[in-house]
């Protein structure tokens, strides 16, 4: 074996390929691929003779008596290594030959470059292989600590790997030589962890984060992955054989009973998506945006759920996606309308004011309601300038009507999170449209004040004390707490449309409406029935003692041009009413 | 003054289905694991298994609580846990047990408090469910001393 013994010639405390010249520089790059990296370093000529190899590499093969060659071939290194059995031999010749490339099991590559390969302590060896040109490449090589994860791939604080480790892994799954093993991966988003962490402080934050990542390593099989992909992010790879929504529906029960940290009682929920590859992505990037497309679902679908992609996901989202950006330009494009549907005293029927109500001419969609935008505007941060150029419209609408009318604007809750900010542009819309603030009223919902309490309370005493008043929107619907009820003095109680609708058959829905009536009666606050379209609910919401009404009955809501024309149309009514009544 | 004693009270339902096992056999073998981890971690209380719930107050140092609490959160045998009271103490009102199993003489009451709790709980809850544990675990001892 001619060529054997050529291999054999030059391979001292380090290796050196005997046809070079032992220079100093080569000294100097031993001395640093031996002290200076916490990697394995190897370096091949065309002829697959190890030309280069650092004290690591050969510790990791298990390589124990260097010494005995001057020189070799990648051969006689793997014959020797001690940690490499014959299928780990060949994974580690083929990563060095990419034409043979995943054709051994017990390896996995990615196609760049990289393999995995199984030692005979159950550990595993990650190998990246590069080419500098003229034939020579290199391997660098590192070894997974106890528990399968790299040192640096690790989350400091609860453990787990990280989102890279987790990314490399699945991409590692995903060009597996073996296709028939599908994997899943499992995206998982606290619920309600940033409220916990901001009323107990950091330290109670990060030990409920220790202690999920103890429940869900608790949960999942041997084997699977389990990462810290964000801050209160985690993720699971596990095969999709394994059935992944049983241990997601497992997870998102399991992550959602009561944590006991630092003496305090903890109450968070999870949120899952879960898609499966290579069916729903064939690269990481595919699959774990099809994974967080369904996690998004999930958290639409109310929480403390699980979804699994369907195709049907990325349709809405491309069209979501589509909507979003219409709507980002329409501010600039002037496409938003304001449109006003009167307020009318019950006892008299006159007219006592407007509410404005922001519809969007699309320029392809025609004109969209508020419930189709206004949540997406609110999700993506539009919904405060969308809000104030409705406030500054309607002011500006406002001052050419009659002196004794009003105008009600709707607050969304993203506007009462910073105390300055409302107050200003109240101000500024009123002094630049001259209306008097008394005719303007502003109304939030009670979520709204549930969600900022605080913040909230302050806003509106800066509001009410320039002169503006103030109604509680939808009331019935939510909390209606009366304790919030007491926490500020509203002028208006607006009664929840749904109660109205329910009047002809329902009794709790009369008695609602009374208790209701009756409360802004006793607290001097005016009720507005809403939603009223016929003669019989304004009849009986008359004699349940509400004070005012809005509704189809006396007018859809009219474009701000039209607005003149009903307020002399309703006027004629009223007459011809009173006319029959005497 | 704070101590570093501390109690929680809880409840929860059974979730091993019927036919996996005989309740009656799984509490037990519950208590007998529950007894030997908190004799080591010097964890006391009392548990209380009717109708298919359980009720359940632990006590000592904070950082043992806080581990067997944990441990019995992960655990699939149980669901719809409810938290009763999480609160420094004094004394360990069950410093005798290791972990007592309530037995009781009127099951249809313990039944009713249990099942009023789980679908209410209120402030009052975890005294509520102290107080019956109390009771329970008193009658018992008395029972075994007339017994002796």
């Amino acid at each position: 074996m001619d060529s054997d013994q050529t291999c054999l010639t030059a391979f001292e405390d380090t290796i050196f390929s005997p046809t070079r010249e032992c220079s100093h520089r080569d000294t100097l790059t031993q001395a640093v691929l031996d002290h200076g990296t916490t990697m394995g370093v190897m370096g091949l000529d065309a002829d697959m003779r190890v030309v280069l190899c650092n004290r690591l590499a050969t510790e990791m093969l298990g390589v124990t008596a260097p010494h005995l060659w001057r020189s070799v071939c990648v051969e006689q290194l793997l014959a020797a290594s001690t940690r490499l059995d014959t299928v780990g031999r060949l994974a580690f010749k083929a990563a060095l030959h990419p034409a043979s490339a995943g054709q051994h099991s017990g390896m996995v590559g990615d196609g760049d470059g990289r393999t995995e390969i199984t030692l005979s302590d159950g550990r595993w060896l990650h190998m990246n292989v590069g080419r500098t040109g003229g034939g020579y490449h290199f391997a660098t090589l590192t070894v997974e600590v106890a528990g399968g994860v790299p040192a640096e791939r690790i989350d400091g604080l609860t453990g787990l790997s990280d989102r890279q480790w987790m990314h490399e892994r699945l991409a590692a799954l995903l060009a597996a030589p073996d296709r028939a093993e599908q994997v899943a991966v499992l995206l998982i988003d606290l619920d309600r962890f940033k409220a916990v962490n901001d009323s107990l402080g950091h330290p109670v934050g990060d030990a409920l984060l220790q202690m999920v990542a103890q429940r869900l390593g608790s949960a999942v099989r041997d084997g699977d992955v389990v990462s810290r992909i964000g801050g209160d992010e985690f993720a699971v790879v596990m095969p999709a054989s394994a059935a992944p929504e049983t241990l997601g529906e497992r997870l998102v029960d399991l992550l959602s009973r009561p944590y006991l940290v630092e003496g305090h009682v903890a109450i968070i929920g999870a949120s899952i998506g879960i898609a499966v590859g290579p069916r729903d992505g064939t690269d990481t990037a595919a699959l774990v945006r099809a994974a967080d497309l369904a996690l998004y679902q999930a958290k639409e679908g109310g929480r403390r759920t699980v979804r699994v992609f369907n195709h049907e996901m990325d349709t809405r989202a491309r069209a979501r996606h589509a909507l979003q950006d219409d709507l980002r330009r329409a501010l600039a494009l002037h496409q938003f309308e304001v449109h006003y549907q009167p307020q009318t005293n019950l006892a008299s029927r006159s007219l006592v004011g407007f509410e404005a109500l922001v519809r969007w001419r699309h320029p392809e969609r025609g004109l969209i309601p508020p419930d189709r935008f206004i949540p997406l505007a609110e999700e993506i941060g539009l919904i405060v300038g969308i809000g104030e150029w409705v406030l500054r419209t309607a002011c500006l609408d406002a001052a050419s009507w009659p002196h004794h009318l009003a105008v009600a604007v709707n607050v969304s809750t993203k506007q009462l999170t910073d105390v300055n900010r409302l107050p200003r542009a109240v101000a500024a819309a009123l002094s630049a449209s001259g209306l008097d603030a008394r005719r303007l009223e502003l109304e939030i919902t009670e979520s709204a004040l549930v969600q900022h309490e605080k913040e909230a309370l302050q806003i509106l005493h800066a509001l009410r004390a320039m002169g503006v008043r103030v109604s509680m929107d939808d009331f019935g619907t939510g909390y209606s707490s009366l304790s919030q009820l007491r926490s500020f003095p509203f002028d208006k109680l607006k009664i929840d449309r749904s109660f109205v609708q329910d009047l002809s058959n329902s009794d709790e829905a009369v008695a609602v409406i009374r208790a209701i009536a009756a409360l802004g009666a006793s607290l001097g606050m005016t009720t507005t029935a809403e939603g009223v379209e016929t003669e019989a609910q304004e009849a009986m919401v008359r004699l349940d003692g509400c004070t005012d009404m809005q509704g189809y009955l006396v007018s859809r809501p009219v474009p701000a041009g039209d607005v003149v024309g009903l307020i002399e149309r309703l006027a004629a009514d009223q007459s011809i009413r009173l006319e029959e009544a005497t | 003054m704070s101590t570093d004693l501390f109690r929680v009270v809880y409840c929860s339902r059974n979730s091993v289905p019927a036919a996996q096992g005989d309740p009656q056999a799984e509490v037990a073998r519950i208590l007998a694991t529950s007894r030997a981890n908190n004799a080591r971690d010097g964890v006391t209380g009392a548990l209380l298994y009717s109708n298919g719930c359980f009720a359940q107050v632990l006590e000592g140092k904070l950082a043992a609580v806080q581990r067997t609490f944990e441990r019995i959160q992960r655990d699939p045998r149980h669901r719809d846990v409810i938290m009763l009271e999480a609160t420094h103490i004094q004394v360990q009102l069950f410093g005798a047990w290791d972990m007592a199993l309530a037995e009781h003489a009127e099951p249809a009451k313990a039944m009713a408090i249990l099942s009023r709790v789980l679908a209410t709980p209120n402030d009052d809850a975890g005294a509520t469910v102290v107080s019956l544990l109390d009771n329970l675990v008193r009658h018992e001892g008395d029972w075994a001393m007339a017994a002796a």
